[in-house]
């Protein structure tokens, strides 16, 4: 039983890596069926695929397409294997509060942010697209979360993310957050001149990057299958 | 300000002579406009021709052009001033911007490349602002034959990811290629009728900026199946109209670097990550544009952009240009350290 339960995680992560959704879900459904234990199932098996999936985008095996392929087939067994987790499985997880800068619409980079902070266990709050600095502080706030995640792609929008760090400041609230930026035109130079905690390259980055910044901080991060929200 | 007519050489023939490989006295500094756009807020507080209502009207535009090339130093008039235009002519919608915030998409028009229905082909000029960028093209290059107007085309990739939801086409790039070939082939020939159309009004060359066809994004296999394939037929589109097309590529270029001398442009402008000297090392017979940081031109200062500037030219580059679209605050005393640079006989500084 062990091997073959091992050997099912193994295959549920395969189907994530190779972008294969039908696949995932057909593992999903053998796993419920048979009674294995959905939370390992999901760590060993989904979120192990996306952090293998994360490792070959690094490589530049894989590219943004294929890393978004990937997340569909996750995000499919989670779907499947969700209702299945026994209640009480769902720990408190660092928040984290994202979204595109005001000013701009691309958020392929934001979302794929999204997606592997989620598969990594965190909890993610997100704006949307073209967000007013205003609205990042209200709503971390509001939630309490541990990092405010900001990116754009436009030089032009740039200056919105320090806005939000100055706007923290200025609320005598820029201790209990803490701020990390990305995009295109944003380098750690730029996070550094406008205060910001920290800059990630890409998604994958970002993760280490937010395990970093809340290191030694309770809660001591959260897992994938006690994520209880979908958007 | 000297349009530096030595030997007779207007900033249109130097230009010109460039992107058909001739000698040429110093190279152009230009900003082409469209996702370069070099409309900064200073030049449109000192002539109050502004943002956003110049990219409605064609007048406007021209003046606004103008009052650029006049400002700024860049040796052209650059046409229109965002990426939105192609977008809203196939049924996206538009959030217009500000005097100091560019136009973007506000929703793509289509969920998906398989139910993207595309119609009025050949029927596009005229729609949307195609016609005020149509009559700006007219109006400066009738009043200002000596300089190069250019016209602008947001690539087929990203026009494709600009009308149907981009996180899907991204996918569908791999899951529905049928449909997302038929797609990126309609998209293409629009904008070769838009360029013509450019063309037919004054454009004396088209450039063209796809930053969704990057190596960082696609990787190079689907750079190749798609952002070469579909370049390319743009470029010969518009060639086959007469005029010269330069394209940028964003990114490091790093996954595609083997791909460039497919694409089949005149010229090859990069982002400030990519050593122009190198690429001109390795592939001898590109044309290249570039590549002074756009956060260097924000951040200064005026004498360290100078001298980017005269080592681009010392490096050999073909064409200089900012590296990127200028952020709106950068300060007009900064990119005419630039183009003062360039006009000054950057070789021996």
């Amino acid at each position: 039983m062990v091997l073959a339960k091992d050997r099912l995680f193994r295959l549920l992560s395969d189907a994530v890596v190779e972008m294969d959704e039908k696949r995932a879900l057909e593992i999903t459904d053998i796993i419920v069926r048979e009674g294995i234990d959905v939370y390992e199932a999901i760590e060993k098996g989904l979120s192990d695929g996306m952090a293998r999936a994360g490792r070959l985008f690094e490589e530049e095996e894989y590219f943004i397409p294929e890393l978004l392929m990937c997340s569909d087939a996750m995000y499919a067994g989670l779907d499947a294997l969700k209702p299945h987790l026994s209640p009480g499985t769902a720990g408190e997880k660092q928040k984290v509060v994202i979204g595109v800068i005001e000013g701009d619409t691309h958020d392929i980079g934001k979302n794929l942010v999204k997606i592997m902070l989620e598969t990594s266990g965190f909890e993610v709050f997100d704006l949307g697209r073209d967000i007013p600095p205003r609205l990042f502080v209200e709503k971390a706030a509001e939630v309490g979360a541990d990092i405010i995640g900001i990116s754009t792609l436009m030089t032009t929008t740039m200056e919105g993310m320090g806005e939000v760090v100055r706007l923290l400041s200025a609320g005598n609230i820029r201790d209990r957050f803490k701020v990390m930026v990305g995009g295109g035109p944003v380098s750690q130079g730029f996070a550094d001149r406008i205060g910001a905690d920290g800059y990630a390259v890409n998604a994958v980055e970002a993760v280490r990057l937010a395990r970093r910044l809340t290191e030694g901080t309770a809660p001591a991060g959260g897992r994938l299958s006690d994520r209880v929200r979908h958007a | 300000m000297h349009e530096g007519t030595r030997n007779g050489m207007t900033p249109k023939e130097r230009l010109l002579r460039v992107l058909r490989k001739e000698k040429v006295d110093r190279p152009p500094v230009i900003c082409t406009g469209g996702m370069m756009n070099a409309a900064v807020v200073d030049v449109m507080k000192a002539t109050g021709h502004t943002l956003p209502e110049a990219h409605f009207d064609g007048d406007l535009m021209a003046a606004l052009s103008r009052d650029v090339h006049e400002h700024t130093g860049f040796e052209n008039f650059g046409v229109p001033f965002c990426m939105t235009v192609e977008a809203e002519v196939l049924g996206s919608s538009i959030d217009f911007g500000s005097l100091s915030c560019e136009p973007k998409i506000k929703r793509e028009v289509f969920p998906s490349v398989s139910r993207a229905s595309l119609r009025d082909e050949g029927k596009h000029n005229g729609a949307g602002r195609t016609g005020a960028i149509f009559r700006a093209a007219v109006r400066l290059s009738e009043k200002f034959p000596d300089i190069p107007v250019i016209g602008n085309l947001t690539g087929p990739v990203s026009v494709s990811a600009s009308i149907v939801d981009p996180m899907t086409f991204l996918k569908e790039l791999r899951k529905d290629g049928d449909n997302a070939h038929r797609v990126m082939g309609f998209v293409s020939e629009f904008l070769i009728e838009f360029a013509r159309g450019m063309i037919g009004n004054g454009a004396a060359a088209v450039s063209i900026g796809d930053p969704t066809a990057t190596g960082e994004i696609l990787g190079p296999g689907l750079f190749e199946e798609y952002a070469v394939r579909y370049l390319n037929r743009v470029i010969e589109g518009i060639r086959a109209a007469g005029a010269p097309v330069i394209v940028h590529i964003c990114g490091d270029l790093k996954a595609v670097r083997h791909l460039l001398p497919r694409i089949k442009s005149d010229a090859i402008s990069t982002d400030a990550l990519v050593n122009l000297r190198l690429l001109k090392q390795e592939f001898p017979a590109l044309t290249t544009m570039g590549n002074v940081s756009t956060y260097l031109l924000e951040f200064g200062p005026a004498e360290k952009v100078a001298a980017v500037a005269k080592k681009l030219v010392r490096d050999g580059v073909d064409i200089i240009s900012p590296a990127c679209g200028l952020s709106t605050s950068t300060s007009l005393a900064i990119i005419r350290a630039m183009t003062a640079a360039v006009k000054g006989g950057g070789a021996d500084g």
